[in-house]
């Protein structure tokens, strides 16, 4: 059997058991287990998911079982696992949320579109890389790579902030991730592959374009989907009442 | 009713003000008896937050817990709560603080303003996910 043992706030809903014994093979099976004898336990240990609440870990034998194979992890007889709160707050969610000026990110997202359609139809490889080079840089910087027209456009007047409050970390991510999708292009232009190379950039083109015409930032959604899964790197939530990547509202 | 020693009522409250403009947190160790939780050591603990955010976040990581819950056996003692500040806002938790919360632990928390802690609060959440004020004695 293993011992499986209960994090003191979570006693009252095991009738006060501190350590219960499952014969299990695995930490997702053990989690099942004894929320079918303690249905009460459920809302504190699952999301409405039904996922492992981003709070709440796994030990098996002093490891977090996140850093080995997740809920898939086995479990042997002699095993003891235990449930390990880890316990966050503080001040309101509106106002711990960063802000975002989402013009610069709308600019950053049309010179993106602009510049690769020339690469596209003036079939200019290079600049799909310069394109992917800036994103990178961008993202290192944790700015929109093209933060410079943008201010250039604020100087004279074409375009004025907008700034929102949102969390600047996914849109980082998003950015990142195109310039890796770039970066993907770049290897299969080198390998004489010019079609896979023109379909990466444009997967780039649809997600700015999706961002830019339509406010759904396809990178911040799938960045607050791994956040949900408990990702350590991805610690920002999506903002509450919001589906995540969605812009936020204007205020 | 959660009673707490003025030596350790002070040290959440200096732990606070240490940590101004950022949170502090720690846990609290005791002992209960019925519906009384008496407050015997106090463990303030890093803010394991991201930095840049902790103005307005504390997190206590699992590997904390783990040995906060290895030190209370030691002691003899069960973590009872948690205690946290709140720069320049109410000793009372916000929405965020509850969606995080945990039942049955005291939530000490604390306002700082200007690096002075104006005011101690203990909180407690229910089954239906609902903070209810619980009395804080200072013995």
């Amino acid at each position: 059997m293993t011992t499986l043992k209960i994090p003191t706030p979570l006693r009252p809903y095991t009738d006060g058991m501190k350590e219960i014994e499952i014969e299990s093979t695995n930490v997702n099976a053990v989690i099942r287990e004894i929320i079918t004898r303690y249905p009460a336990l459920k809302p504190h240990l699952l999301d409405e998911s039904e996922n492992l609440r981003s709070y709440v870990s796994v030990f098996l034998n002093d490891e977090d079982v996140r850093t080995l194979q997740g809920m898939d992890t086995p479990v042997k007889q002699e095993d003891h696992l235990m449930i390990v709160p880890s316990i966050a707050g503080g001040l309101s969610s509106e106002s711990a949320i960063a802000k975002v000026d989402h013009a610069a990110l709308r600019t950053n997202q049309a010179m993106i579109i602009g510049l690769l359609l020339i690469a596209f139809v003036a079939d200019l490889p290079t600049l799909a890389l310069i394109v992917g080079v800036i994103m990178a840089i961008g993202t290192v910087l944790a700015k929109p790579g093209f933060i410079l027209s943008y201010r250039l456009l604020r100087q004279w007047k074409v375009i004025k902030p907008e700034v929102l409050p949102d969390n600047p970390e996914p849109h980082s991510f998003a950015q990142g991730f195109g310039s890796i999708v770039l970066f993907g292009a770049a290897i299969a232009f080198g390998l004489n592959g010019p079609i896979v190379a023109w379909i990466l950039t444009w997967v780039v083109i649809v997600l700015a374009g999706v961002n830019l015409f339509l406010g759904f930032c396809v990178g911040c959604a799938v960045y607050y989907w791994l956040n949900r899964i408990g990702l350590p790197l991805f610690r920002q939530e999506s903002p509450a009442g919001r589906f995540p990547g969605i812009r936020p509202p204007k205020v | 009713m959660i009673q707490i020693p003025a030596e350790f009522f002070a040290q959440i409250q200096e732990n606070g003000e240490e940590h101004y403009p950022e949170e502090g947190a720690g846990l609290l160790l005791g002992k209960v008896h019925g519906e009384i939780r008496i407050v015997e050591q106090v463990l303030p603990l890093e803010n394991r937050f991201q930095p840049g955010a902790r103005h307005n976040r504390y997190m206590i990581e699992p590997q904390d817990m783990l040995l906060a819950e290895e030190k209370a056996d030691e002691l003899g003692l069960e973590i009872i709560g948690v205690f946290h500040s709140h720069p320049d806002h109410p000793a009372r938790p916000s929405e965020y603080d509850r969606q995080r919360a945990l039942p049955w632990y005291s939530y000490i928390i604390t306002k700082v303003t200007d690096r002075l802690a104006i005011e101690s609060r203990s909180w407690r959440l229910t089954d239906e996910r609902i903070f209810n004020e619980e009395q804080l004695q200072i013995k």
